[in-house]
């Protein structure tokens, strides 16, 4: 007995040769219409100036709310960090690059917190799911995207460098929602 | 006159004949070099001595011998190499050389029309398809018990090397047998070898020509035909057309 | 005492005057010798092409950019110039890799092959004509801007042209590599499918000049205009052909990037690679040279006689100048295609030869002959040539996807039939 195909024939599809047109046909005309098309972009430096960014010079305008760059762990308003070390973020993680280890929160407002928050961005896809996942916007991307290191070691970010990397970036992307710690 | 050259002839196709029989491959070994290589070397210098007498200014130059013992050690090489692919590229050198000894010789024409049809066509379909055969191989250990049969030993390489070398003593042997005036090559007329050679193809052997091309285009037609693909019967009857089932999209 | 010593002195730079004057004589008599000369000449040549196909590949690099609405490299040097030392560089430090399980005699061979033979071709150009130099007699014999004046020059670039598929074929099977393999047999099919039609529009230009010489088809068109009036259909066809033995785009499956890595170079490195882009546009130098002797003038200039016939070192600097920029046209013509035209499918490629260039090229070289038999104006050519090309597309727009559509002769509805 032979399985049951999982597909129906009107499933498949006979995508049909396009017509060609009477110049298609005689394939000389198009090759010179392509060539005028060529031509034409080559001798168009007005476009170029215009499209074209010199990279370490000038630089692209981010998008900075919505740019995927390096991550950050935000700081709440007294300064702690914002992580309740829930683990939504290393469980949402496709590229599991995540690695949080938990304590006993010293502070009343939450039961826990991160004693180690590791992320590695060599391993990150920066796909943002763990700022999606994060059920108190403790963790973010910024539109930080000079991402340069010297070794693995030393591309795996740990709790203090992404602190640190809020810091850097609180004025240029603010915290989304700053009051949501508080459980 | 001069018939110890027709025996110096006969004497120098032994001696190839011995070295190339011992040359040749036998159960994937490669050929013992102490006894091979005076041989040969006896031989080609025999080639050039007897080139030496009969040719005239022609051999006299280095170059010339060079390309003697070029083509000649290629010639050998094409037979006694283990690797099919290498044989056909000892075979490239033996065109081009002999090519090159043309080019020598005052006939241009014939010689770029070698590296034409022979080293250009030819021989690439060849190379072409053994490689289609047969993928590189691994290293010098693994590779003889990779091969197969027929790579691995000659066939009847008594029987070949006879028969090859019989034929080249009785050409050599008569050509020395003609003497040292009938091989000289004739002056280069005055409007050029290869407008001359044009002239003689297209009048005295026009007819030859004509036959060799017809015959060329037959083969051609020939190997069409055989290499059109056909299906059987019963495959026909069960073919559905394209299209038969399934939805038909607009491209685009 | 200080007299004695200037005499000595007036002596020293008398006698090394003297000596300096030995030596220009020399060097003139050296410079009156063709054989001599020649070889300076293929020294030159052999430099310069070196530094035309650096600077081609810049130039290549920048057409690629100015197509697609970038600048190119520009970092190296003002606008990028220093960029191909860069890159020369670059191809000497890298690590040269030879793979474990390559044939390795071949695999060092197969470079080496394919440069050379893309090199030695250049032989048989007609640079500039002819020209004598200020110290010769006026009756010796003028010295030629043309490393080899060979009987059969045309003739010979086919032949070394016809052998660069070795290196190709070679270094695909020496990698042990499917990809390089693939790219290794696409090519051979593909160059040996392109020599006949390349070979069937030498021919008409051949029976038209009478002669296989270059230089003397060059002087068949100062008399007559370029040949490309009366075999336009020719040239073009030889364009193609030439495309297709340099294995440019739209003929490029040899190396197909997208489905064979690098076709036949994918496992080389380093200096070994380098010489398959040497060898590469070496060879579209080639054939650009050859195309423009034959069909479109060599170095002459149309309407200027005084530069074309004027037998001066410096007129014969200008025709070189002429005939390198007609060269330069011809390349930038040849990257203009190639960052315009899709590749073709290997079917196609296959059919647009023999079903398409080959019967077309063969009218061609039937009707030249006819016209040399009957005696009949050369124009005539010009003619039949117009009507091949009318026939080919009345053809093509007739019978549906000529050149671009599937090969109906393997569905299986036709083979039934």
């Amino acid at each position: 007995m032979t399985a049951k195909p999982d597909w129906k024939q009107t499933d498949i599809i006979h995508v049909d040769q396009p017509e060609l047109s009477m110049t298609e046909r005689m394939y000389l005309p198009q090759i010179f219409g392509g060539m005028k098309t060529t031509l034409r972009h080559m001798f168009k430096k007005k476009l170029r100036d215009e499209t074209v960014v010199q990279y370490p010079e000038q630089k692209r305008q981010l998008r900075k709310e919505i740019y995927r760059g390096v991550h950050r762990l935000n700081r709440d308003d007294q300064g702690r960090v914002a992580c309740v070390a829930c683990f939504m973020c290393e469980t949402a993680c496709p590229a599991h690059c995540i690695h949080i280890e938990g304590a006993e929160s010293p502070w009343p407002d939450r039961e826990k917190y991160p004693i180690k928050f590791d992320i590695d961005e060599l391993r990150c896809i920066y796909c943002g799911m763990c700022e999606e996942a994060c059920p108190v916007d403790a963790i973010e991307l910024t539109p930080e995207y000079h991402l340069v290191g010297g070794s693995r070691e030393e591309m795996i970010f740990d709790k203090e460098k992404l602190l640190n990397i809020f810091d850097r970036t609180k004025d240029e992307k603010p915290r989304k929602n700053p009051n949501i710690t508080g459980y | 006159m001069e018939s110890y050259l027709v025996y110096l002839a006969y004497a120098v196709a032994a001696i190839g004949s011995a070295a190339v029989y011992a040359a040749l491959p036998r159960d994937g070994v490669a050929p013992r070099k102490s006894f091979l290589v005076p041989m040969l070397g006896l031989t080609i210098g025999g080639v050039v001595v007897l080139l030496d007498k009969f040719t005239g200014d022609a051999a006299k130059t280095w170059y010339s011998v060079l390309l003697v013992v070029l083509s000649l050690g290629g010639a050998v090489r094409v037979v006694t190499h283990p690797k099919p692919v290498y044989s056909a590229l000892y075979f490239v050198m033996v065109v081009l050389s002999t090519a090159a000894l043309m080019v020598v010789c005052g006939a241009e024409f014939l010689g770029a029309a070698l590296v034409v049809v022979y080293a250009g066509a030819i021989l690439v379909t060849y190379v072409f398809v053994i490689m289609l055969a047969q993928q590189s191989h691994l290293g010098t250990e693994a590779q003889f018990s990779m091969m197969v049969d027929y790579d691995r030993s000659s066939r009847e390489p008594f029987a070949a090397v006879a028969a090859g070398f019989v034929l080249v003593a009785t050409v050599a042997g008569v050509i020395a047998g003609r003497g040292a005036s009938a091989a000289n090559p004739v002056p280069p007329p005055v409007e050029g070898n290869t407008m001359a050679l044009g002239r003689v193809l297209l009048t005295d052997f026009a007819i030859s020509v004509e036959l060799a091309g017809v015959l060329l285009m037959v083969a051609m037609i020939g190997a069409i035909a055989i290499a059109r693909r056909r299906f059987p019967k019963s495959e026909e009857t069960a073919a559905y057309q394209p299209g038969e089932i399934g939805r038909h999209v607009k491209p685009f | 005492m200080g007299g004695i010593q200037v005499g000595n002195l007036c002596h020293n730079v008398g006698s090394a005057a003297r000596t300096m004057m030995d030596t220009m004589d020399a060097i003139r008599n050296i410079l009156a010798d063709q054989f001599w000369f020649s070889i300076v000449l293929g020294l030159v040549v052999f430099g310069g092409i070196q530094g035309a196909v650096a600077y081609a590949i810049l130039l290549e690099r920048k057409i690629s950019a100015w197509t697609q609405d970038r600048y190119g490299p520009n970092r190296v040097g003002p606008y990028g110039i220093l960029q191909p030392i860069a890159d020369g560089l670059k191809f000497f430090l890298k690590e040269d890799i030879i793979p474990a399980n390559v044939d390795k005699a071949l695999f060092i061979f197969a470079p080496w092959m394919i440069f050379v033979v893309a090199l030695v071709g250049f032989a048989v150009i007609p640079w500039g004509g002819s020209f004598k130099w200020g110290w010769m007699e006026a009756t010796a014999k003028p010295m030629v801007v043309q490393v080899a004046s060979v009987d059969i020059g045309l003739l010979y670039i086919v032949a070394v042209s016809s052998l660069s598929v070795y290196g190709v074929v070679l270094g695909g099977w020496a990698s042990n590599n499917k990809y390089s393999f693939y790219g290794a047999i696409r090519a051979a099919a593909q160059m040996l499918s392109y020599e006949v039609p390349m070979g069937m529009c030498l021919m008409a230009a051949i029976l038209m000049t009478g002669s296989l010489r270059l230089e003397e088809m060059v002087d068949w068109q100062a008399r007559h205009g370029w040949a490309v009036m009366y075999h336009p259909i020719a040239a073009l066809v030889l364009f193609i052909t030439a495309l297709a033995e340099a294995n440019r785009m739209p003929f490029d499956l040899a190396e197909s990037e997208q489905e064979l890595i690098g076709g036949y170079h994918t496992e080389y490195s380093a200096l070994k690679l380098a010489l398959f882009f040497l060898a590469e546009y070496s060879h579209m130098i080639t054939s650009s040279a050859m195309m423009i002797c034959i069909f479109f003038g060599g170095y002459l200039v149309p309407g200027w006689e005084w530069l074309n016939t004027t037998p001066t070192f410096g007129a014969a600097l200008v025709r070189v100048a002429v005939f390198a920029f007609k060269i330069f046209l011809f390349i930038c013509l040849y990257m203009l295609i190639r960052w315009t035209i899709p590749r073709f499918r290997f079917d196609q490629l296959m059919r647009l030869a023999w079903k398409g260039l080959v019967p077309m090229t063969m009218t061609l070289v039937a009707a030249q002959g006819l016209v040399l038999y009957m005696g009949w104006s050369q124009w005539t050519t010009t003619a039949v040539n117009i009507g091949v090309f009318l026939f080919g597309g009345f053809v093509s727009v007739a019978g549906g996807k000529a050149v671009t559509g599937r090969q109906l002769s393997l569905r299986r509805a036709e083979a039934m039939g």
